[in-house]
């Protein structure tokens, strides 16, 4: 079949397009806009899901885009790892839109709703875009549809918090982007090429004649990607950015935008740069080691917090260094483990911040000590925070626990317990800074002392999903493990 | 009766109190007898279940089961030998007598459509932990249970109870999490954690040691070992009684079992013995005999005093567990038996006296025995069962962890649990003389001329089924000391022999 065989560029394309049908169609009828963006979401998800299916069954396929074959043409790569993280973005979007659909005419003015969903599929498109691309310019220009759209999404609130945050974001943001530009600079300077494969091969007899150049380009991609993922020290702008942020917002950038940074870094690191530049390079250790103290300083940073959305926003940092970990173990396990996390914590996350936007929807609390006997008032939306918090410790039967398991795993077989320790602690600390929210919303002597307003059936349904979701995710991991355990196989 | 037959059976334990847990806070909607009713059939039903195994376990079955992969290499399974029957027998029995006991108790308490599920949830989430054919479905059942269980602990919701919840939380998540890195680097070193392949560990190894003590620090805190015996006074006294009977009888139990499982399964005792790894099994468990003990005589709380008291004969179990002998593990684990039965029987009495008097402070409770002779008569036996006096069960399971030290020339062993029963009469004895010999405070013996006139006191027992629970663990604690050839000694022997011939493998 014709489509078949177009299917990477496709699932791009129908969430770029309808992007901007959305507005239109909101003028005329609101409804119908809102279920347009969840059909095409839907529709990107499945075509997502079949080529994951084509690529398990046939192997890697490679598209080029315009029929421009790679060094000069656009490459997209659909291989099982990829797509992996695909289906993810695709699935966690579509989720976290149908929570979005009843939140926003709450959070946002109803002008500015239409133009949301523009730049809700813009992002999911740049993301989706960024998952599959072969080529460094090509994802320089994902990148920075991706950093806008995320920009906008927080700023689209108009208070003047979201736009303090928002311009903080944007600033750093640029940043980030303005290092990665140079770094692809320089190794187009040596090599003269930004497919990835062809780099790899060329970067393999460029390093010895221009190290510096090489050198410099390593160091400014991870900053660059440092910075956009959060990664400890270059963190301060996430805590404002996804705490004021619309709830749906925040579900999307400290679920899945965090992460699609981390797994490009992930990809240039082992799919560009050559094997012997990495021995040689302390790159990975470097990125360990910030993890490291990422894991560390996010969840301590997070005990501190009084505001419950800053408090999850703190925690994504420890958790996103969680994943970098993985990639920075440089051992097999230990990757699988943190490619896992990307979905157990693109869910956890969400979650928890779809629960804190319910609370805030239903009473407008936000500070923790006033959530003192919520439980009583509204079980379902704090049983989801229970469950969340349960995968963020790694509480048998959940997510957290899998991921954990695997990134200690491949620690242990490459003989850095200390790292075991250090994955033991996050658990321990976030235990430490969740279970007394839980306990007291549900043992608390006082009851709850706000008005508890209704939350809508479909608010609760997208929370009975993500529930569903992580207990699978701690129940039947086998299948998904198994995928990146081939997936990540050939790079060792 | 086929292998088949038995994994189902062994499903349905596990499985049925489980479910029934939602079913139960469900009916708490309906009618409260419903709720009730549910409860206790549930816990019975668990129980008959769990007795039909008896047979084939007389006969010497072993049965190791895998269910289901969770991910490569590591499945959950099931597993049934001599420990696992003698342990979930145990257990499925006490919380047979400790539900309807929470009928009468719990009638004056709040939050009961809280309770009862999760009573019955940590039910089969314990015989999980019994049942597990491994070390990461045994973990599983571990943090289940123990999360759980918290609610228990925190059920009166004073400012008290949650404080001493959130230090059994946090040691929880503490202990959950040294069993995570002690399974891992098991599964590093011997690439499965079944506990149906033989020793996992062959040769000395720092990781080895590392896990060991991990181990250690996991089930021994669950078990209540020194240093990290610091939640459980706090957390086992303010309970509801029966839940404190359930904590300290069986709950304690399951992080002994642990240890068992760990030193023969995953380890060989004669690896750790080579390597005297043993040793600090040994040292930790004397620690704790004696401070527990030693603690315990400060306790002024009776529901305190006993709490005290469990960290100390958890010792004994523990002691025993460091030496190798059948003797000495015929004791470990017939201690394992006395001590639930005393244990329960002592957390109920106080409980029953809390309930109908109100009265906490052992200075309080002189003369109760005139007030309440049934309750007090049962205490009595029991805490002198503790003491060890002939012939109680306490007796038994101390003449047989003496005599299993002295079979392996460690005499100082013995008289550290000499020591120990000395203290155990000396704070046990204080509570049961003034109960019976002196009067309740407000009364005094008058006097006119020679003749002593008594005042009479009325009788006031507790609540039938509260009584009956404790005339039953009372009168268990004497059968199984009297009767040398009782079942619970028989499957500890076995047990015993089993364990030190390589566990079926």
């Amino acid at each position: 079949m014709a489509l078949a065989e177009h299917l990477p560029a496709l699932i791009v394309i129908t969430p770029l397009s309808c992007a901007f049908m959305a507005p239109l169609l909101y003028r005329r009828h609101a409804l119908a806009s809102g279920y347009m963006v969840l059909l095409s979401l839907l529709i990107t998800l499945v075509m997502s899901a079949l080529l994951l299916l084509k690529v398990n069954r046939e192997g890697p396929l490679s598209y080029q885009m315009g029929n421009w074959s790679p060094p000069w043409g656009i490459e997209y790569l659909a291989d099982p790892l990829r797509l992996y993280m695909l289906v993810v973005v695709i699935a966690v979007s579509l989720w976290v839109f149908f929570y979005a659909l009843k939140d926003l005419e709450h959070e946002l003015r109803r002008e500015v709703i239409g133009w949301y969903y523009t730049l809700y599929l813009l992002l999911v498109a740049s993301m989706a875009a960024m998952t599959m691309t072969n080529d460094l310019f090509n994802l320089f220009v994902l990148m920075e549809i991706c950093a806008i759209s995320s920009c906008a999404i927080i700023t689209i609130k108009q208070d003047r918090e979201c736009l303090e945050a928002g311009f903080k974001y944007l600033i750093l943001s640029a940043m980030g982007t303005g290092c990665y530009l140079l770094g692809i600079a320089m190794l187009y300077m040596v090599t003269g090429h930004l497919n990835f494969e062809y780099l790899q091969n060329e970067l393999s007899t460029a390093v010895a004649i221009y190290p510096l150049n090489v050198f410099t380009a390593a160091a400014l991609f991870i900053v660059a990607f440092g910075t956009k993922a959060a990664l400890f020290p270059l963190h301060v702008w996430l805590p404002d950015a996804h705490a004021s942020a619309p709830s749906p917002s925040s579900a999307m950038l400290s679920g899945l935008v965090i992460k699609i940074y981390a797994f490009s870094l992930f990809l240039i690191l082992y799919q560009v740069f050559p094997r012997s530049l990495l021995d040689s390079l302390p790159l990975s250790e470097i990125v360990l080691w910030l993890a490291a103290l990422g894991v560390m300083f996010g969840s301590i940073y997070a005990m501190m917090q009084k505001d419950l959305k800053k408090m999850l926003a703190y925690s994504s940092i420890g958790q996103i260094a969680i994943i970098f970990m993985g990639i920075g173990l440089d051992q097999r396990l230990a990757l699988v483990g943190g490619l896992y996390h990307i979905a157990v914590h693109a869910v956890t996350k969400g979650m928890l911040f779809m629960a804190a936007g319910a609370i805030i929807y239903a009473t407008g609390v936000r500070k923790i000590s006033d959530l003192a006997g919520i439980g009583r008032a509204m079980p379902l939306v704090l049983a989801a925070f229970t469950i969340g918090s349960a995968s963020m410790i790694g509480i048998p039967g959940t997510g957290g626990l899998i991921s954990k398991w695997y990134l200690a795993l491949g620690a242990l077989e490459i003989g850095r317990s200390l790292f075991v320790l250090v994955v033991l602690s996050s658990s321990l600390l976030n235990a430490i800074y969740y279970l007394p929210i839980v306990i007291n919303a549900f043992m608390s002597e006082e009851d709850f002392a706000h008005k508890v307003n209704e939350v809508p059936k479909m608010l609760q349904l997208a929370l009975v999903i993500g529930m569903i979701f992580i207990v699978v995710a701690g129940v039947f991991p086998r299948p998904l493990i198994l995928l990146l355990g081939e997936a990540v196989a050939n790079f060792f | 009766m086929a292998e088949k037959t038995v994994v189902a059976i062994q499903i349905i334990i596990v499985l049925f109190p489980i479910i029934m847990a939602p079913v139960i806070m469900y009916s708490n909607r309906i009618s409260d007898k419903l709720r009730n009713g549910l409860s206790v059939l549930t816990a019975a039903f668990t129980f008959v279940l769990t007795m039909t195994l008896y047979p084939f376990i007389k006969n010497g079955g072993v049965v190791q089961h895998s269910l289901f992969e969770i991910i490569p290499n590591l499945e959950i399974s099931i597993r049934l030998d001599l420990l696992s029957f003698s342990l979930a027998s145990l257990a499925s029995f006490v919380w047979l007598l400790a539900t309807p006991y929470s009928l009468a108790y719990m009638s004056k308490e709040h939050a009961c459509g809280r309770y009862y599920p999760v009573l019955i949830f940590t039910l089969g989430s314990c015989q999980g932990i019994f049942f597990a054919g491994d070390l990461f479905s045994l973990f599983v059942f571990f943090e289940l249970m123990s999360i759980i269980a918290y609610i228990l602990v925190i059920h009166e919701q004073t400012e008290e109870a949650l404080k001493a919840g959130y230090k059994y939380l946090v040691m929880t998540i503490i202990g959950g999490l040294a069993l995570f890195f002690g399974m891992i680097i098991i599964f590093e070193l011997g690439g499965t954690v079944s506990l149906g392949v033989g020793p996992i560990i062959q040769e000395e190894s720092v990781l080895g040691l590392v896990a060991f003590i991990c181990f250690l620090i996991g089930f021994g805190m669950k078990a209540g070992m020194f240093p990290l015996h610091v939640w459980l006074p706090d957390a086992h006294p303010v309970a509801p009684s029966p839940a404190s009977a359930l904590l300290s009888g069986i709950m304690l139990k399951t992080g002994a079992y642990g240890l068992i499982r760990v030193v023969f399964f995953v380890y060989s005792f004669q690896l750790l013995h080579a390597f005297d790894w043993d040793d600090i099994l040994a040292v930790l468990a004397v620690i704790t005999i004696l401070l527990g003990s030693a603690v315990a005589l400060t306790q002024t709380d009776i529901k305190r005093r006993l709490a005290y008291s469990s960290i100390s004969q958890m010792g004994y179990v523990l002691l025993g567990l460091s030496i190798f002998n059948t003797n000495a593990i015929t004791g470990a684990i017939f201690h394992i038996f006395s001590h639930a039965f005393m244990k329960s029987a002592l957390f109920l009495a106080a409980g029953s006296i809390i309930w109908k008097t109100g009265k906490r402070n052992i200075a309080d409770l002189r003369g109760i025995g005139h007030q309440m002779p049934i309750t007090m008569g049962c205490f009595a036996l029991a805490a002198l069962s503790m003491i060890g006096i002939p012939p109680l069960s306490g007796f038994l399971s101390k003449w047989t962890l003496a005599l299993g030290a002295l079979d392996v020339g460690m005499p100082g062993f013995v008289l550290v649990l000499l020591i120990s029963s000395l203290l155990n009469a000396l704070y046990y004895l204080p509570i049961i003389i003034p109960a019976f010999f002196e009067l309740p405070g407000e009364l005094t013996i008058k006097h006119h001329g020679d003749v002593h006139h008594e005042p009479r006191i009325k009788i006031e027992e507790a609540a039938p089924l509260m009584l009956l629970a404790i005339v039953l663990l009372a009168s268990c604690t004497l059968f199984f000391g009297l009767t040398p050839n009782n079942i619970a000694y028989g499957l500890s022997r076995l047990t015993a022999a089993f364990l030190l011939g390589g566990g079926g493998l």
